[in-house]
This record gives structure tokens, C-alpha cells and sequence, in this order.
């Protein structure tokens, strides 16, 4: 087991070298800087003074300097400051991943506690009404895009209860009544797409599984429904439903994006968009690699759940 | 059975799929109809007034204001952008020389006269080149350290003006100046390169707030503390979530501002907003079209609604005018006649738009332009466009490009009318692209472009001498249209050296006359949008060059809620 953790560590060594020079890359490739963002609004700044300000800022160094420099910023945990609101990185993601975590656990939660026990009912009740419902439920969920339920949520808040989550972000530890209105929206439009796709996957692999002999045995030897179901065919449907969790984390926090900003979240989706609307190397580089890094881990995470839920499996 | 089915007769009869594409087809008909003529009979009037009278009861003091925002300010160094994100609210922490009148002071929403802020008088010399501010006495910076209240004095002014001219977008403005004078405590003497009688205006302008020589000098830069002499202190700022001003209790102006905190929240997307004014999360709300008013007005029938009118249009087409074939006038005319403005204004903004023009009006005559004051090249005459490109060699037309960035979804059908204009009038083929911001507006600022740019002159300044001289000077570096006519040098020029209002209303009239007949700038329409307040608000109505949130945001200190 412990080689196998180091194997996969090692392994996500290449992955992260490979994400940081296709992030690096992309960013020079695009065309401005974050000088011109900032500055050359009014047209005011010469263009000595903005020679000046990228030398100042190490814009003109060659890329494979540059390059070199931001990684050992990187492996030496001091990854800079921004360059559009000089603000250190770490200041900045200490604020904005909080917001995200919370954001990205809650809709997890949800998602779960709405995927399972429908996935299980459309499949215990298959080709019933409530089956049918579910699988609508859960087209729905897979088709509408994050920006249009978030939209459509919080416009029918608005005209139908008179109410929208709280504007101007309160932390759990400052107003956890507030924050928890401020959440509940964005984590559901967030979950309800999560839920889909679980759902979806447990109905069908519940289904399998109960048609499995020793599921029919538990049956026979009369068991009563629910044990059977939820003891012993739920557990062993569970393993693609984890990978399916697992490989929607990615979507999930690209979900963030847009749900941060329909919801005015402060959280690691908004502080990237900005980021690479205004060329912000160090800030864009910093998010990508540590969402790169969140997403091994979370890999590797899921590949070890697997032998929780099914003991025979063994890693080498 | 039908004669005992409960079901609504609609409901009975199956709909097959060709029955739904036939209604359809015939309901979206119907729909573009209605939305049509909906558009002209809008553009005929707006139930809205353009003008919000200021109340006849006296203010009443306290509350929270609080306005969902668009922008977020990327940094708090006025000397460091121009951005709306930061002068949504610097005009209220810090104060200027000179200011533009508040709503309750002003007799419209075009009355452009100047009142003193931190400078009680100001004159200039005979030719123009000095200029010499009387302050204000008793003005204390906001009692905050390390300033702790300390009176404010005319080397403030020398300070900071000679700051802005070192570094910074604010330097054009300022570089003008040769060197400050100050005989005493109270008088700052400015002596000008060249002769500008519009140099007051320029220092009125939101950029031109006057910062504290001892935050700078601590902390080397102004991106931590905003201090100022102004109606609101800064309480706090937290990037993407809030930023919270708290009424100044020692403010110069006595008994103002009224309103105990201003809260603007960051708020980027469009429909929150909407949701927050409607559920009083907001009590300022902007909005582009009157269909969106409308609906608004729906939920909230109390809501005040001020019909703005839009001055000036910030973007046109901008064309390499100092290559071919847009160096020659006859392609630029040809293009201009070759495009359906009104068609624009009736479709993308509902009939509530301007035609387009770059001077604000209400610098050279009373009323908006109509078509016909735009003169012959502005008028959409396709036949006469063709023949015109024909005689400047382009008989078939050619093929060109056109960047752009989408400030708003209305600017892509209008890229699109253009580019089916041009294609179907002149046979001018353009190939669109569509650009991120950053990518966009390095590019564009940068002027090596070829073809054709959707461009813009930005709305941080309103002074006539910024709308002329500034963006059309051929030596101007915010000539971003490539300006390059000796005629317009010389007038432009001429404006600074010319006092009497009454000549220079004549000399700017010059100014677009020239300009719409050599199509050096070619506008495009506007929205006109509206201002919507919650029914407790007070004293806010938007001027002529300002709405009241954006750049316009002093208006704040002296608004007041009655509730």
C-alpha cells in the first residue's frame, strides 16, 4: 500500500511539471500583459515608463528565466505577489479558498444526499413513476448549464419569495447564519448537477447488482428489503459511483467559476478569472498548479476508497 | 369522449411536430412584430422622467446606503488607474479643487458649472497659462493617522498635483504644469506650459482628487490607505466582497454628508443586481434597456426611474486612418452613409439610444442631435455609399478586419448590423474578432492595427478640453481614433486659448463640424439606460455627463433616505 502511495506521488511529479509549462506557456502566449491592463487604460503611460515597470516587475527577463524563477518560487512556498493589486499570493488564497472549499463541500453533500437515495429508489422501483421522475431530474441536471440554473435561481428568489442570499461574503466563524444563507443557493445549483450524473450511475450499478446470485441469495434467505439493498447491494455498486465523484471534482470546481460570481462569492473560481483577464502571471500560475495538485491528490484518494469499499482489492 | 374530456380544448388534440414547427414558426413571427413596433413606440417617449428634482423637506440624516456593484477596485492608488472600480468612490474619501454640481444644487441635468470644492475661488491669468485657487480655510484632513486631522494647505495641492505628473495615468493631465506657486497658506498660483482656459475643468474631473503627502511617504505608494479631506472615510476594503465608507463627522461642509455608511458590494453579474434592488439589497440600480425598467418596475412600482440621455457615445468604429484605403474620406464617408444607425437604435437599444456623436453636446448647442445635424456623410444612403467607394477605386469592394471587445451583449448584434451593412451595401467583406479585454485593449491602444477596431474613449473625464484636445490632438497620446488633421490641431488648440463660453461653444461646434465631415471618428449609437433608486432615496438624480453610481458616485454626499 505505502509503495503504491509513493509510486502514485512520484507519478504526479511529471503531471504537475507538465500542468505548470502548459499554464506558464499558455499565459505568455496570450497577447498582453497585465501592464497594459492596468496602465495603459488612459493612455497616459509612455512607453519608457512601461520598459521601466516590466523590468521592475521581471517581464523582460527571456521565458526560460522567468520560467525558472516562478517554480523555485513555487517549491520554495513563496510564490510572489500580484502584479495587477500587489497583494502576496498566499494573502490572497488564505481569503479565496476557504470560500471555495466550503462552496465545493457543501454541493458534494448535496449532491450525495440527493444522488444515492433517489439513484437507489429508481432502481429498486425501476420503470415506476418515481423512477421516471429521477431520471428526468437527472437529464435535467446534466443538461442545464451552471450559469443558467444560477441565473434562473436567484431571479425567482428574487421575484417570487422577495429574497436572495445575503450580498457581501461573512465567513462560517463570523455569521454562520448568514454564511450559511449565503451558501445554500450556490452549493444546490452546484450539487444538482453533481447529483445528476451520481445518480444516474447508481441507479444503473444498484440494478446491476441486485441482479448479482448473492444479492438473490440474501432474498432467499429473507432478509428484509432494505438490508438487503443498502448492506449488501449498495456498498458493492459504490465503487463506480466513487470514481464517477471523484473524475466530477474537476467539473466541480470549474462550476465554481461561474457560481462564485452569479452568487458574489470571494472564492478561488473569481480570483482566477480575474487573474487571467488581467494577465496576472504569478496569481493564474499559483491557482492552476494548486488546483492540479488538489486534483492528483483527490485521484489518489478515490483509487484507496476503493479497497475501503471492496476489501479484495489490494494495491502493489 | 371529447364531449366529456375536462381538459381545456387546447389541450385535447395531440400536437404532432409539424403542428409545433407551424407554431412556432408563426409565434415567433408574432413576437418579432410586437418587439418591433414595440421598439418605435418607445423610442417615441419614455414614461420616465430624464430629471429628478431635488426634495423641498429637509434632509434627514442617517442610514445605510448600500448599492450592489459591478466593479471592484484593483487598486486603491488614484495616481495608479483610471479605473471605475476605484472612482466609484474616491470622490467621496477625497475631494478635488474644483466640482461639477450636485443634484441638489443643479438646475438639470445638463447645467456644467463649475462649484469650488476644496478651493473657495479660482481665476486665470489674461493668457491663460495661471491659474491661482484660493482654498478653502478650516478644511482638515479626515482624522485618521498619521494625518490626525491636520488642516489642509496649499502645499498639499503643490504636493500631490507634482505627484500625479511624476508617475502614473494621471501624468498627461498634469505634466502640463511648468510649476506651483503657493504665497501662502491658502493660495495655490499654477503656471501652465500652455495657455488652457479649460485647465479648471480638467482639475475637476474625479482623477484629480487630492491625496496626503504623509501616506505616501510612509508607505511609498497609496494601495493600502485612501485618506482625504472628503465626506467618507474609508472603514474597510475587502477585495471581491465590500467595500464600507463611514460618514466623516468632521467634514468641512457642515452637517453633511447625511447618510451614516455607503456600502458598495461587489456584485459582477448583471442579473444579482437586478435581484439585489429588488429585494433591497441595493437601493441604486442601473439598467440598460426600457424593456428591463419595465419589468423591474413590475416587482418594485415604487421604484424612482430617471431616464438617463447619454451625452455622448463612447464607441465607434475606428478606422486605420493613416493607411489605405480608409486614409481616403470618400472610403470613410461611404462607410458611414453605408450604415443603418437608426435600424441600430430601434433593434439593440429598443428605440431608447443616440445616434451617435463623440463631443457632448451640450458643450456646442442645447438639444441632441438629430440626424440631419450630423450632416450629409451620417445619413444611411446605401446608393450614394456605393457610388462613393466606386469613385475611390473599390467599385467591388474589398475585404477588411474589425476587433473588438463585447463591453456590453448589445455590442455584438451591433459589430454584426455593421458587418451585414457593410457586406450588403458596399460588398465589403469583415471578418470579426472577438477579443478578451486585456488582449483588446493593449492592441488597440497600442494603434498598429490595420482594418477597423470597435473603439472607445474612456468615461474617467467629462471636461470638454478631455473630449477635444485630448482624444483628437494629433499629438495627444489618447488620440486612440488616429486623429491626424492639421484643421482639428488648430482648433482644438484654439479652444484652450479661447475663455468666453459663448466662443468656445462656437470654436467646439467647429470642432465636430470638421470632424463629422472628414468621418474622423465614426459613432456608433448608445444606449441611454436608466437610473433606478428604491422610493426612500433622495437628491440623486444623475447629471448630463454623470450617472450617479460610476464616476458620478459624489453625488452620494448629498443624497439622503427618508425612511
Amino acid at each position: 500500500m505505502y509503495k503504491y502511495v509513493l509510486r502514485r506521488l512520484l507519478l504526479a511529479v511529471p503531471v504537475l511539471v507538465l500542468s505548470s509549462l502548459i499554464v506558464f506557456g499558455l499565459m505568455r502566449v496570450m497577447p498582453g500583459d497585465a501592464l497594459t491592463a492596468l496602465m495603459a487604460e488612459s493612455g497616459n503611460i509612455g512607453d519608457k515608463e512601461l520598459k521601466k515597470l516590466r523590468k521592475d516587475l521581471g517581464l523582460d527577463r527571456p521565458y526560460h528565466e522567468q520560467y525558472l524563477l516562478w517554480v523555485w518560487q513555487m517549491v520554495s512556498f513563496n510564490p510572489g505577489d500580484s502584479i495587477f493589486t500587489n497583494e502576496p499570493i498566499p494573502v490572497a488564497l488564505r481569503k479565496a479558498i476557504p470560500v471555495t472549499l466550503e462552496l465545493a463541500t457543501l454541493a458534494i453533500i448535496l449532491g450525495l444526499v440527493i444522488a444515492i437515495p433517489v439513484g437507489v429508489l429508481s432502481a429498486t422501483r425501476q420503470d415506476s413513476t418515481s423512477d421516471y421522475v429521477g431520471r428526468v431530474v437527472a437529464v435535467s441536471g446534466l443538461s442545464l448549464p451552471d450559469f443558467w440554473l444560477g441565473t434562473l435561481v436567484i431571479t425567482f428568489a428574487a421575484i417570487w419569495f422577495q429574497w436572495i442570499p445575503p450580498i457581501g461574503y461573512a465567513s462560517l466563524w463570523e455569521s454562520p447564519w448568514r454564511n450559511l444563507q449565503q451558501f445554500l443557493l450556490p452549493a444546490a445549483v452546484l450539487g444538482f448537477r453533481l447529483s445528476a450524473a451520481t445518480m444516474r450511475m447508481t441507479r444503473s450499478t444498484v440494478l446491476e447488482v441486485l441482479r448479482e446470485d448473492y444479492v438473490r441469495t440474501a432474498w432467499a434467505k429473507g432478509l428484509a428489503g432494505r438490508l438487503v439493498v443498502y448492506k449488501h447491494a449498495l456498498k458493492n455498486a459504490l465503487i463506480p459511483v466513487v470514481t464517477i465523484v471523484g473524475g466530477q471534482l474537476g467539473t466541480l470546481l470549474a462550476g465554481t467559476v461561474v457560481v462564485e460570481t452569479i452568487f458574489a462569492l470571494p472564492g478561488m473560481g473569481r480570483l482566477t478569472v480575474e487573474a487571467i483577464l488581467f494577465r496576472d502571471y504569478p496569481v493564474v500560475q499559483t491557482n492552476v498548479m494548486l488546483v492540479a495538485a488538489t486534483l492528483v491528490t483527490l485521484n489518489l484518494v478515490v483509487d484507496l476508497t476503493y479497497a475501503w469499499l471492496d476489501p479484495r482489492i489490494r494495491y502493489r | 369522449m371529447a364531449a366529456t374530456d375536462p381538459r381545456p380544448a387546447s389541450r385535447r388534440t395531440p400536437l404532432t411536430r409539424r403542428d409545433f414547427v407551424k407554431r412556432t414558426a408563426v409565434g415567433g413571427a408574432a413576437a418579432l412584430a410586437v418587439g418591433a413596433s414595440r421598439g418605435r413606440a418607445l423610442a417615441a417617449a419614455s414614461p420616465h422622467p430624464d430629471w429628478i428634482a431635488a426634495s423641498a423637506k429637509p434632509p434627514k440624516r442617517g442610514g445605510v446606503l448600500t448599492r450592489a456593484s459591478a466593479w471592484d477596485p484593483p487598486v486603491i492608488d488614484p495616481r495608479l488607474t483610471q479605473s471605475v472600480g476605484l472612482f466609484q468612490f474616491v470622490g467621496l474619501t477625497s475631494n478635488r479643487l474644483v466640482r461639477y454640481p450636485f443634484s441638489d444644487e443643479a438646475s438639470g441635468p445638463s447645467d456644467l458649472s463649475l462649484k469650488g470644492d476644496l478651493a473657495e475661488s479660482w481665476t486665470a491669468s489674461p493668457d491663460q497659462r495661471v491659474w491661482t485657487f484660493k482654498l478653502r480655510q478650516g478644511v482638515k484632513w479626515q482624522n485618521v493617522a498619521p494625518l490626525n486631522g491636520r488642516e489642509f494647505v496649499a502645499a498639499d495641492v503643490k504636493y500631490c498635483f507634482e505627484q500625479y505628473a511624476k508617475e502614473g495615468v494621471q501624468a498627461f493631465t498634469f505634466q502640463e504644469i511648468e510649476g506651483i506657486e503657493t504665497p501662502d497658506k491658502h493660495t495655490a498660483r499654477i503656471h501652465l506650459k500652455t495657455p488652457n482656459s479649460l485647465f479648471a475643468q480638467n482639475v475637476a474631473e474625479p482623477v484629480a482628487v487630492l491625496f496626503s503627502k504623509e501616506v505616501l511617504e510612509e508607505d511609498g505608494d497609496l494601495k493600502k490607505r485612501l485618506i482625504g479631506t472628503g465626506p467618507y472615510i474609508m472603514k474597510e476594503h475587502t477585495r471581491k466582497v465590500r467595500v464600507v465608507l463611514q460618514r466623516n463627522p468632521d467634514y468641512w461642509d457642515k452637517g453633511r454628508p447625511y447618510v451614516d455608511e455607503y456600502v458598495i458590494l461587489s456584485t459582477p453579474d448583471a442579473a444579482t443586481r437586478l435581484a439585489a434592488f429588488r429585494t433591497g439589497q441595493s437601493d441604486i440600480l442601473w439598467v440598460a434597456s426600457p424593456s428591463e425598467a419595465d419589468v423591474i418596475r413590475k416587482t418594485n412600482p415604487n421604484s424612482l426611474v430617471q431616464a438617463y440621455h447619454n451625452t455622448l457615445a463612447p464607441f465607434g468604429v475606428a478606422l486605420a486612418q493613416d493607411r489605405p484605403p480608409f486614409n481616403d474620406v470618400r472610403v470613410r464617408r461611404a462607410i458611414s452613409m453605408a450604415i443603418d444607425r437608426q435600424k441600430m437604435v430601434d433593434t439593440v437599444f429598443e428605440g431608447h439610444g443616440i445616434l451617435g456623436w463623440g463631443v457632448p453636446y451640450i458643450y456646442y448647442q442645447d438639444t441632441p442631435p438629430t440626424a440631419k445635424d450630423l450632416g450629409p456623410w451620417w445619413q444611411y444612403k446605401p446608393a450614394e455609399a456605393k457610388k462613393l467607394l466606386a469613385e475611390a477605386g473599390h467599385p467591388n469592394g474589398f475585404e477588411t478586419t474589425l476587433f473588438y471587445y463585447e463591453y456590453f451583449p448589445q455590442m455584438t448584434s451591433q459589430v454584426q448590423l455593421v458587418q451585414q451593412d457593410l457586406k450588403k451595401n458596399l460588398n465589403i467583406t469583415v471578418k470579426i474578432t472577438k477579443l478578451d479585454y486585456t488582449s483588446y485593449y493593449g492592441r488597440y491602444v497600442e494603434g498598429k492595427w490595420d482594418g477597423m477596431s470597435w473603439g472607445f474613449q474612456s468615461g474617467h473625464a467629462i471636461g470638454l478640453d478631455e473630449r477635444t484636445y485630448m482624444y483628437m490632438h494629433s499629438k495627444s497620446t489618447k488620440n486612440f481614433f488616429r486623429v491626424n488633421d492639421p484643421v482639428i490641431d488648430e482648433l482644438t488648440t484654439k479652444l484652450r486659448r479661447t475663455p468666453d463660453r459663448a466662443e468656445q461653444r462656437a470654436v467646439a461646434k467647429k470642432i465636430v463640424d470638421r470632424e463629422y465631415d472628414q468621418v474622423l471618428r465614426m459613432w456608433m449609437p448608445y444606449d441611454n439606460g436608466f437610473m433606478m433608486f428604491q422610493p426612500h432615496m433622495r437628491n440623486v438624480a444623475s447629471g448630463a455627463l454623470r450617472r450617479t453610481d460610476g464616476y458620478g458616485s459624489p453625488t452620494i454626499a448629498r443624497a439622503w433616505m427618508e425612511k
